[in-house]
């Protein structure tokens, strides 16, 4: 069991390395935006472009060898020196830890509702499969998965932002910081507050994470977000469920006079759970990662999906690697917590080899 | 053995019991829908169980037997199983009509069962301790050590060497045979009336298979439990049964005490099975096929493969059950057994030629569902 | 091909020479005479040839004599995309069409289990129509082109503000509460984009994009995955370790975001994305063709053609291939819709190619006009929401048909 968990450990160390690696070979194939931009400066100011590219590189540490910047990089990585953001004019670090905070304010209670609504559903259809509920959930199940999160996103937007006004079509990323700017679960603000920029009324409101405006405006984007990550979750669910309904064991527990809730909830469920999280780390973080990058396109959300894909769009390289490099380190260790998780929780599991 | 004393005091059955059986199957009916005709698993069977006794069922894949065990507590998977018509009675108590909460009682409570296949039979993710808890406490208010103490007794009874030891460990702990002393264990928990045993050795080595008959033999005699038990097995129902019945595609083709059925086997079927067994001549399998559980042919259900069927075979109903010689209650559903008929033309026919060359388990591979 | 290839080799009366045994799971014609198949192969050969020639003489024009895309007589010159559409489609006929053609009695038998599933046949209807009108739409139909003066033009059933659309109006004004609306006309029946495009336009010829994507892409991938696959299982031992350990750290890049960064740092052509998608996205494919294989070395067949010293790369093609070719299909369906996903998604955030008239990247163009000219991000979106979903239906309904271990999940 404790060499498993330390395979397990140096295996993902090992992993993290090779994408490091591939990272910096493949971003060291897109033209430098700072070379660029000083070859331009020198052409407008007439100076020999040459030697002011050469000015800039030895400036930057580009003019060493490649083994050497790859080394720097490497320890930079993990010493949290993760560049500079041109786009946002300060370090990529900080371009995170502020983004970053939006990024888990949808993102977070939409994995919770996700599994735990997902799993219910999908336990239930198990349990009645064959009959018409099950049918209709598992139907459903595939528009779920079928639709594009972006554009289920900007259809939404339009009926219920555009057409019936009841929620605003651009995002206010004011409205959950409190007046100094920093995070509040709720609090009242005046006019003065940043997120009533140009508008005017009398007293106060609330703002803040709780705040109604606030949850007005992740309902949305949180639902989007859940849509698919329901229908993968339920589909799961009603898979290994079944593995379970027509088990053995069960007919055993029913013939020990288990209620049927009992029989579901603990000779169904329990069994089921173990592979179940497996998947659910797994796959749903990735797909939540995968749509949450979109979905703060959509809806204008200033989180890490939005830097990411400004940063792309500017070429601002460093962010470009750190926001693609996060949500992969983030899928690395959910598969660690999985693969570790499934050996503690899972009695059958035999830690002899692998 | 304290427990069992409260429970017989609590069921006044002692007074009952000389005239009413433990167990009443009549008439009874269970059927598959599909998305054509319903599958008739069981179609119209009677049975008792008395207190005490052991009753076989014995027939092939397919024949209904196990279906017809599991309706008793109705254990099939509902929907799409269902019970058109038929009564079951538990110490005189009509139990087809109960509500899932009173049958819930009723399971583990006063009816148990132990299945054919151990391996998957106990829940991966428990310790047997909690599966055997769970069990104690679904029928009983006991405290958790009460119930461990329990566990450990029940556990000791059916043969689990330092049981107390093993309380804590998984299923995929214990071998095969094992696992069938912890399910037998598990079955017996809350004391039931009505042990049902389906084909609980099939699964198991052959050495095993033995031992836990004796454990089963041996426990049904201290407990004064009755026992239905379902096997393809005719030398397993020799050695452990009381009274045997023969079900062939849903329906009972031939009953009686283990003695009468054995020395003068009445229907055709019987005896064909018979023959099957090794050392009695016969080697192959009952040559054809059970008939179509969704429209099964009129009259006797065995006729397409009987070697005595005569026109009246194949009209009108399944034959009644008839009395054969004299014994008091070995009936049998064959025209031969007719009053009025000559029942010898069966009786003494010989012993079938070998069939199609198919190794006698073909038995056990029939269409099953 | 499990059950299937079992019934049918038993149907064969176990007497047919091995060869053809394996020839029928091929899909080739059972019952066809040598010689109209040897004539099949024949045809085939010559035209695999001819498109090698074909790529042969375009990248020695392009990169030896440096003269440029090589012209062709009839063809003119041929992109590389379309190098790949060409093969690809060829594949489809040949492996796809042809033996469903010659064989009409098991076609009839698919087509049987087929119907059953309501859903599925909408889906093929759907996709059949889709890739029709993808394949000839671009060819008769005037690229969408942006025109000014027709700019945010509703659809045909639709109005919009007139300050809110460009200075002319297809369909003509009216006048509601004091506003002059614009009509939408037939001209456009879907309406125009923000710079004029003709949305119906854009879409059809997004159709074939997604489908040269979906098809190029899901081919590669499936091939590398099978190449991977088999060979690990057959193999096994050091080379499977090394396989799989590759599969593994390529797995555990999120798919999407490895072709984000690939995409972002090698290019995003169109030909580079579907290298891209074709080349990097088979990791989980080749896991299950992998594990299903493991189960089909140890079977009679197998140890049968080994010991008649077949070669590896022969037992592998000939022997192992064709009896994974059940799970092959399922999985080629089920990587087809998440292909074209992840191409719309790279579009939309625009990484793709802008001259390329991708769904994603009509979907995008509308995000901001949401208030205004609704229709244009949703339209086209409604069109890869609706092939997501027919190609899932599809796959499903395969599966349930050509996999009897996968219970049914869909009706
Ligand atoms: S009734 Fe007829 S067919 Fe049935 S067992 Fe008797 S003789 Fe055979």
């Amino acid at each position: 069991m404790k060499w498993y968990v330390i395979r397990r450990v140096l295996w993902a160390a090992f992993a993290s390395f090779i994408i490091l690696t591939i990272t910096f070979v493949l971003m060291d194939q897109v033209p430098n935006q700072q070379l660029m931009q000083a070859e331009f400066q020198a052409a407008v100011n007439d100076v020999d472009v040459e030697t002011a590219v050469q000015a800039e590189k030895e400036r930057l540490g580009l003019d060493r060898p490649f083994h050497e910047r790859y080394l720097d990089f490497m320890t930079n990585v993990f010493q949290g020196d993760w560049g500079w953001s041109y786009e946002y004019d300060q370090p990529v670090v900080d371009v995170v830890r502020e983004t970053v905070p939006y990024s888990l304010l949808y993102g977070v209670p939409a994995i919770v509702l996700s599994t735990v609504i997902g799993t219910a559903i999908g336990l239930y259809s198990a349990v009645n499969q064959y009959t018409k509920k099950d049918y209709a959930a598992t139907f459903a199940a595939f528009f779920g998965i079928s639709i594009p999160n972006f554009w289920f996103g900007i259809v939404l937007l339009v009926v219920f932002g555009s057409w019936l006004g009841w929620v605003p079509i651009g995002w206010n990323a004011d409205i959950p910081l409190a007046a100094d700017g920093s995070w509040t679960l709720l609090e009242t603000a005046g006019s003065d507050h940043p997120a009533f920029f140009r508008q005017d009324f009398e007293g106060e409101r609330y703002v803040g994470i709780l705040s109604p405006a606030n949850l007005k405006q992740l309902i949305l984007p949180t639902f989007v977000l859940m849509t698919g990550a329901i229908a993968s979750v339920m589909r799961y669910a009603r898979a290994e469920a079944l593995e379970y309904v027509d088990a053995d064991f069960v007919k055993t527990a029913k013939s020990k006079g288990v209620s049927n809730r009992a029989i579901v909830t603990k000779h169904i469920f329990r069994p089921a759970s173990i592979p179940l999280m497996t998947i659910l780390v797994g796959r749903i973080l990735g797909l939540v990662l995968f749509g949450s990058y979109l979905i703060e396109v959509v809806f204008g959300i200033p989180g890490i999906g939005l830097a990411s894909f400004q940063a792309i769009i500017r070429q601002d390289t460093d962010l470009v690697a750190i926001t693609i490099l996060l949500p992969t380190f983030v899928a690395i260790v959910g598969n660690l917590i999985e693969d570790i998780m499934y050996a503690v929780l899972d009695p059958r599991i035999d830690y002899g080899d692998r | 053995m304290s427990t069992r004393d409260d429970t017989t005091d609590v069921r006044d059955v002692p007074t009952e019991r000389d005239d009413q059986p433990l167990l009443k199957i009549s008439n009874l009916h269970t059927y598959f829908r599909t998305d054509s005709e319903d599958v008739r698993a069981v179609d119209g069977v009677s049975l008792t169980v008395d207190p005490g006794e052991t009753v076989a069922i014995v027939g092939e894949s397919g024949s209904g037997k196990t279906v017809a065990s599991e309706a008793i507590t109705r254990l099939f998977k509902s929907p799409p199983g269902y019970i058109p018509e038929g009564s079951i009675e538990i110490n005189g108590r009509e139990i087809t009509d109960l509500s899932d909460e009173e049958l819930r009682r009723v399971r583990g409570g006063e009816v148990s069962h132990v299945f054919q296949n151990p391996q998957g039979a106990l829940n991966p993710v428990y310790t047997i301790g909690w599966q055997i808890r769970e069990a104690l406490q679904l029928h009983a208010d006991v405290s958790k050590s009460e119930a461990r103490e329990r566990a450990v007794e029940l556990l000791t009874q059916v043969g689990i060497p330092e049981a107390s030891s093993r309380l804590d460990d998984y299923p995929h702990e214990f071998s095969g045979g094992m696992k069938q002393r912890v399910l037998i264990a598990i079955a017996l928990a809350c004391e039931p009336d009505l042990l049902i045993a389906d084909e609980p050795t099939t699964a198991l080595d052959v050495t095993i298979q033995a031992q836990i008959l004796e454990l089963l033999a041996e426990l049904q005699e201290q407990r004064d439990m009755g026992m239905l038990f379902i096997t393809h097995d005719l030398g397993v129902v020799a050695e452990i049964a009381d009274r045997v019945a023969v079900m062939y595609a849903g329906k009972i083709m031939e009953k009686g005490s283990v003695e009468d059925v054995f020395e003068t086997p009445a229907h055709p079927y019987t005896r064909a099975l018979l023959d099957c067994l090794p050392g009695r001549g016969g080697i192959g399998g009952i040559p054809g096929e059970l008939p179509d559980p969704r429209s099964p042919p009129p009259g006797c259900r065995f006729a397409d493969r009987c070697r005595h069927a005569i026109d009246a075979c194949r009209t009108g109903d399944q034959p009644g059950m008839h009395r054969v010689g004299d014994a008091p209650d070995h009936t049998t559903s064959c025209v031969h057994f007719e009053p009025g008929r000559d029942s010898s033309t069966v009786l003494d026919a010989g012993s079938e030629p070998a069939g199609s060359p198919s190794p006698p388990d073909d038995l056990e591979r029939g269409g099953r569902r | 091909m499990g059950e299937d290839t079992d019934t049918r080799t038993k149907a064969d009366g176990g007497t047919a020479p091995r060869d053809v045994t394996f020839e029928q799971v091929d899909w080739d014609e059972i019952d066809a005479d040598g010689v109209a198949r040897s004539r099949k192969r024949v045809a085939w050969l010559a035209v695999v040839s001819l498109w090698t020639i074909g790529v042969a003489y375009d990248l020695y024009s392009r990169f030896v004599a440096e003269t440029g895309q090589a012209a062709f007589p009839v063809l003119g010159s041929v992109s590389p995309v379309d190098w790949l559409w060409s093969f690809t489609l060829l594949v489809l006929l040949y492996y796809g069409v042809v033996p469903l053609y010659e064989n009409p009695r098991m076609t009839r038998y698919y087509w049987k289990e087929f119907k059953k599933n309501k859903a599925a046949v909408v889906s093929a209807l759907y996709l059949i129509v889709v890739f029709a009108i993808g394949v000839i739409g671009p060819r008769v139909l005037p690229e969408p082109e942006p025109t000014p003066g027709l700019e945010n033009q509703p659809p045909v059933w639709g109005s919009i503000e007139a300050y809110s659309a460009g200075t002319s109006c297809a369909g003509g004004t009216t006048t509601v509460d004091g506003v002059t609306m614009c009509q939408g006309s037939w001209q456009h029946p879907f309406g125009t984009t923000s710079s004029g495009e003709d949305i119906l336009l854009s879409s059809i010829y997004g159709m074939e994009v997604s489908m040269q994507v979906g098809l190029i892409a899901t081919l590669m991938s499936i091939s590398v995955a099978a190449a991977v696959g088999l060979t690990a299982a057959y193999y096994g031992g050091l080379v499977d370790e090394v396989l799989m350990r590759y599969v593994d750290i390529q797995m555990t890049f999120p798919t999407f975001f490895l072709f984000l960064l690939l995409a972002y740092t090698i290019g995003s052509s169109l030909f580079v994305l579907i290298l891209i998608f074709g080349l990097f996205g088979w990791g989980s494919s080749a896991r299950i063709m992998r594990s299903e294989a493991l189960q089909r070395r140890e079977e009679p067949y197998m140890k049968a053609a080994k010991n008649a010293g077949a070669s590896s790369l022969w037992t592998i093609r000939r022997h192992l291939l064709p009896n994974i070719s059940n799970s092959l299909i399922t999985a080629a369906t089920l990587t087809i819709p998440s292909i074209i996903l992840a191409e719309a998604a790279i579009a939309f955030l625009g990484l793709g190619d802008p001259t390329v008239p991708s769904w994603g990247r009509l979907i995008s163009d509308g995000r901001d006009q949401l208030r205004t000219a609704w229709w244009i991000s949703t339209i086209p979106g409604g069109f890869l929401f609706f092939t997501i979903l027919a190609f899932n239906f599809l796959g499903d309904a395969l599966r349930d048909a050509l996999d009897p271990r996968h219970g049914g999940s869909g009706e």
